[in-house]
C-alpha cells in the first residue's frame, strides 16, 4: 500500500452550453498516508467526483500532480483501483470471473487467479455467489463484488466513488460495517467520496470537506475501531464530529 | 441559436459527401476510367439535367412513388384494423402470431414471380408486391403492439368508464403505436426494395426499370444517376416522414420499447 | 363451449412442453383453407394450385435432384455473402462506434449508401462482373453489412462508460479492452444486427436470383413463372418461408434472447 498525495490539483473545462470556462476543482491539495482511510465530503457539485476521476486518471488534470509514494502518476491503471457507484460489473462474466479480471489482466494463470478471486469473495462474504451472474444479485451484493474485484487486484490505493449511494439505507449500513471490517484486515489506502456526512465520519480516519472545488477543512477522526452503528449512534464524540462536518458542509 | 446548430449539423452531415464528390470529380478522369465502367461526375449531372428537362426522370420517379403510396395506403388500411382485432384477444394473438411471422418472412420480393403471373406486368403486380411487403409486417407488428399493452392499462381505462370505442382510440391504438410505427418503417424498407426489384423485370416505367434498361446500353451515367436518386428519395422518406413520425409518437411519450 | 375450452387447455399444455407444436398447429387451418379454396375452384387451377399438387411437385423435384441442388446453391451464396458481411461489418462497426472522427466521417455515407439499397446495385454490378457468383455475393455482402455495422455501432456506444473505466482501473490495456469489454458489451446488438442483416440478405439473394440468376430458388421461381407453372412458384415460396422461419425463430431469435437475457442487458 502506498501513500497518496495530491498537490495543487486543478481542473478547468469549457462548458459549451454556458459558453464559459468552468473550474470544477481549484488548487486542491491533500494527503492520505499509507494505510489510511480518508473521506471527501461535500455538497453536490462541489467537485468531489471530479477529484476522484482525476486521481483515477480517467480525466486529465489542467494543472497539479498526483503522487503515489512520491511518484507522479498519469492515466488509469491498476495501481489505483476503483469502486463505482453504478457497480460497473461486467454482466457477461460470472461473479468469480469479475473478481478474477484484474489478475487475468496481469497474466496470472486460471487456477491461481480463481484461487485469489475466491479468497477475496470469502472476504466479502460472497462465496456462494461465485457462479452467478451480476444481474442475478441484489444491489448490495453487486457492490460487494465490486469491492472484492477492486481489492483482488491489490492496488496501491483504493478509490471509492459514492459506492453505497445506489443502495437502500439498511443495506448501506451493513455494507459500511463490512467495509470497515475488510479494511481492518487488509489496510488499503482509501480515498472515499460521499455526500453523506455520517458515512464519512463512520468510515474514515480523516474527513476532507470540499466546497466549490476547494478544500475547506480537514478533520481528524480518532474514534476507536472496530466501529459499529449501534454503538456510534450513541457516542458523543461521533455526534460532535458529525455535527461539525455537517456545519462546514452546510455553510459552504 | 437553435437554427445555427441545426445548420451546423446539416453541414457536418453533408461534408463527407462533398469530399466524396470531390474525389469522384478528380480521380475518375485522372485514372481515365472507361465511361462504360464508371461515369464522370459531369456526365451524371448532364444526364440528370436532360432527364429532368424531358420529363423522363419525373415520369420514373412519379410512377415509383405512386406505386409505393397506393400499395402502402391500401396495406395500412387493412393491416392496422386487422392487427388490432387480432391483438385484443390474447388467445387469438398467441395462436395467430406464428402464422403472421411466417408470412412476414416472405414479405415483398418473394411474391414477384407469382404477382406477375396473377396480375400481369405493370402497375398491378408491382403495387401488389408493395402491398404485400407492408401488409404482413404491419399486421404482425400491430398484433404484437396491442397484445403487449400491459393489462393494468386496459383495466385502468375500463375502471374509468371507457367504452369499446374509447378503449380502441384512447388505449389500444396509442399503446400499440410504437410497434405500428416500427412495422411501417420496416415494411416500407422492404417495400422500397421490392419496388426496385419488381420494376426491373415487370414494367416499362419506374426507377428500377430506368436502371435496368440503362444497363443494356452501358449507359452508366444513367445508372449512377438512378442510384443517387433512389438513395436520396429513401433518405428523404426516412428523414422527413418516418423519423419525425417516430419522434412524435414514441419519444414524446417516453416509451422506449424498441431498438 | 366447455369442449372448446378443454381443447384449448390441452393445446396450451402440450405446446408449452413441445414449443414446436405451437409453431406448426396454426398453419393447419391455413393449409385446410388453401385446400378448400382450390377444391372449390374459386380461382382457376392455373392461378392457384392446391397443396396436394405442391407436395407432389416437391417430391418430384427432390427426386430429380433439382431442388436440393438449387437449394444448396442459394444457401451457399447466402452463407458466403453473410460471412464476408460479418467479417467486414463487425470491425467497421467497432471502429465507428469507438472513434468520434470515424463516426463523423463515415456515418452520413453509411446512411446514404444503405438508402440506395442492394437491388439498385445489380445493374452496375452486372456490367462490372457479369452474371455470376461474384455479382450475387457482392449484393449480399452489401445488404448484410449495413444492419451489422449500424447495430454494432449502437451496441458499442451503449456500453456504459464505467465499464470501460472499470477495466482500465483493473489494468486492462487498450487492445485487451476490445476483446474483454467492447465485444461482449456490444454482442447482443451485434446479434440483432446479424439477424436483421440475414433477413435482408436472403431477400436480396432471391431478388438477385430472379433478376440475374441462373440457378437457385429465386431462379426456380422466376423460371417457372416464365413457363407459366404456378406450382413451382408456390413451392419455392413455401420452401423459402419455411427455411427462413426455421432459421430465424429456432436459431437466431433464441440466440439473441439468450445473450440479452442471460447477461441482463436491456438492448432494445
Amino acid at each position: 500500500m502506498k501513500s497518496l498525495k495530491v498537490r495543487n490539483l486543478s481542473k478547468t473545462y469549457f462548458d459549451p452550453y454556458a459558453g464559459t470556462k468552468v473550474t470544477a476543482v481549484r488548487d486542491v491539495s491533500l494527503e492520505v498516508p499509507a494505510g489510511e482511510f480518508a473521506c471527501i465530503v461535500g455538497p453536490s457539485g462541489c467537485g468531489k467526483t471530479t477529484v476522484l476521476n482525476l486521481v483515477a486518471g480517467f480525466i486529465p488534470a489542467t494543472s497539479g500532480e498526483i503522487l503515489l509514494d512520491e511518484c507522479p502518476v498519469k492515466g488509469p491503471g491498476r495501481d489505483r483501483g476503483v469502486v463505482f457507484q453504478s457497480f460497473a460489473l461486467f454482466p457477461w462474466r460470472t461473479v468469480l470471473d469479475n473478481v478474477a479480471f484484474g489478475p487475468k489482466m496481469r497474466g496470472i494463470g486460471k487456477v491461481e487467479r480463481e484461487k485469489i478471486a475466491r479468497e477475496y469473495l470469502a472476504l466479502a462474504k460472497l462465496s456462494e455467489a461465485a457462479g452467478r451472474y451480476p444481474n442475478e444479485l441484489s444491489g448490495g451484493m453487486q457492490q460487494r463484488v465490486g469491492v472484492a474485484r477492486a481489492l483482488a487486484n491489490e492496488p496501491d490505493v483504493l478509490l471509492m466513488d459514492e459506492p453505497f449511494a445506489s443502495v437502500d439505507a439498511q443495506t448501506r449500513m451493513t455494507l459500511q460495517e463490512e467495509l470497515t471490517r475488510i479494511w481492518q484486515q487488509k489496510r488499503p489506502t482509501v480515498l472515499f467520496i460521499t455526500h453523506d456526512v455520517a458515512e464519512a465520519v463512520f468510515l474514515g480516519n480523516r474527513v476532507i470537506v470540499l466546497s466549490k472545488g476547494q478544500v475547506l477543512e480537514q478533520i481528524s477522526v480518532d474514534l476507536p475501531r472496530p466501529r459499529a452503528w449501534d454503538a456510534l449512534n450513541e457516542d458523543d464524540r461521533f455526534k460532535a464530529l458529525t455535527g461539525r462536518v455537517l456545519q462546514l458542509v452546510r455553510s459552504a | 441559436m437553435r437554427l445555427r446548430s441545426t445548420l451546423t449539423s446539416v453541414l457536418m452531415f453533408l461534408a463527407p459527401f462533398a469530399v466524396l464528390l470531390g474525389l469522384w470529380a478528380v480521380l475518375v478522369p485522372y485514372f481515365q476510367v472507361n465511361p462504360r465502367l464508371f461515369p464522370h461526375l459531369g456526365a451524371v449531372v448532364d444526364a440528370g439535367i436532360e432527364a429532368g428537362r424531358d420529363g423522363t426522370l419525373l415520369a420514373h420517379v412519379g410512377a415509383s412513388l405512386l406505386r409505393v403510396m397506393v400499395g402502402t395506403a391500401l396495406a395500412l388500411l387493412l393491416a392496422i384494423p386487422l392487427g388490432v382485432a387480432m391483438g385484443v384477444s390474447p388467445a387469438l394473438s398467441t395462436f395467430l402470431t406464428p402464422l403472421f411471422r411466417f408470412f412476414s418472412v416472405l414479405a415483398g420480393i418473394a411474391w414477384i414471380p407469382i404477382a406477375t403471373l396473377w396480375f400481369g406486368y405493370g402497375f398491378g403486380a408491382i403495387t401488389f408486391v408493395i402491398f404485400n411487403a407492408v401488409f404482413f409486417i404491419v399486421t404482425y407488428n400491430t398484433l404484437l403492439g396491442v397484445a403487449t399493452i400491459p393489462k393494468p392499462l386496459r383495466n385502468a381505462a375500463a375502471s374509468l368508464g371507457a367504452g369499446r370505442w374509447s378503449m380502441l382510440t384512447e388505449v389500444l391504438l396509442p399503446g400499440a403505436l410504437p410497434n405500428i410505427v416500427t412495422g411501417i418503417r420496416t415494411g416500407l424498407g422492404f417495400a422500397w426494395r421490392g419496388l426496385i426489384a419488381a420494376e426491373m423485370i415487370a414494367t416499362n416505367v419506374g426507377l428500377g426499370y430506368m436502371l435496368f434498361v440503362a444497363r443494356d446500353f452501358y449507359r452508366t451515367e444513367v445508372i449512377v444517376l438512378g442510384m443517387i436518386v433512389i438513395g436520396v428519395l429513401w433518405l428523404l422518406i426516412d428523414r422527413l416522414l418516418l423519423a419525425p413520425l417516430e419522434r412524435a409518437t414514441i419519444e414524446r411519450w417516453g416509451m422506449v420499447q424498441r431498438a | 363451449m366447455t369442449l372448446l375450452l378443454k381443447a384449448w387447455g390441452a393445446y396450451v399444455r402440450v405446446s408449452s412442453r413441445w414449443p414446436a407444436i405451437a409453431s406448426i398447429v396454426p398453419f393447419i387451418p391455413v393449409v385446410a383453407l388453401w385446400w378448400a379454396v382450390t377444391a372449390l375452384e374459386i380461382f382457376p387451377r392455373v392461378f392457384l394450385p392446391g397443396p396436394a399438387e405442391v407436395a407432389r411437385t416437391f417430391a418430384d423435384l427432390v427426386y430429380k435432384g433439382i431442388l436440393p441442388e438449387y437449394l444448396a446453391d442459394s444457401v451457399v451464396r447466402l452463407t458466403v455473402g453473410a460471412a464476408w458481411g460479418i467479417a467486414l461489418g463487425i470491425p467497421l462497426g467497432i471502429l465507428i462506434g469507438l472513434s468520434k472522427t470515424a463516426h463523423r466521417v463515415l456515418w452520413p455515407l453509411l446512411l446514404f449508401f444503405q438508402a440506395i439499397g442492394d437491388i439498385a446495385w445489380l445493374p452496375i454490378l452486372v456490367i462490372w462482373f457479369g452474371y455470376g457468383l461474384t455479382t450475387m455475393t457482392l449484393v449480399i455482402v452489401y445488404t448484410v453489412i449495413f444492419p451489422i455495422v449500424l447495430n454494432t455501432v449502437l451496441g458499442v456506444r451503449s456500453i456504459p462508460i464505467n465499464m470501460h473505466r472499470a477495466a482500465l482501473s483493473l489494468g486492462a490495456s487498450r487492445p485487451r479492452m476490445l476483446w474483454e469489454v467492447v465485444l461482449p458489451g456490444a454482442l447482443p446488438n451485434i446479434i440483432t444486427g446479424l439477424r436483421n442483416g440475414l433477413g435482408y440478405g436472403w431477400r436480396a439473394l432471391i431478388a438477385a436470383e430472379i433478376i440475374v440468376g441462373t440457378s437457385g430458388i429465386g431462379f426456380l421461381m422466376f423460371d417457372a413463372r416464365r413457363a407459366g407453372s404456378v406450382v413451382e412458384i408456390l413451392l419455392g415460396m413455401v420452401i423459402l418461408g419455411m427455411l427462413w422461419y426455421i432459421v430465424d425463430s429456432w436459431i437466431l431469435a433464441p440466440v439473441e434472447r439468450a445473450t440479452g437475457e442471460r447477461w441482463g442487458l436491456v438492448t432494445r
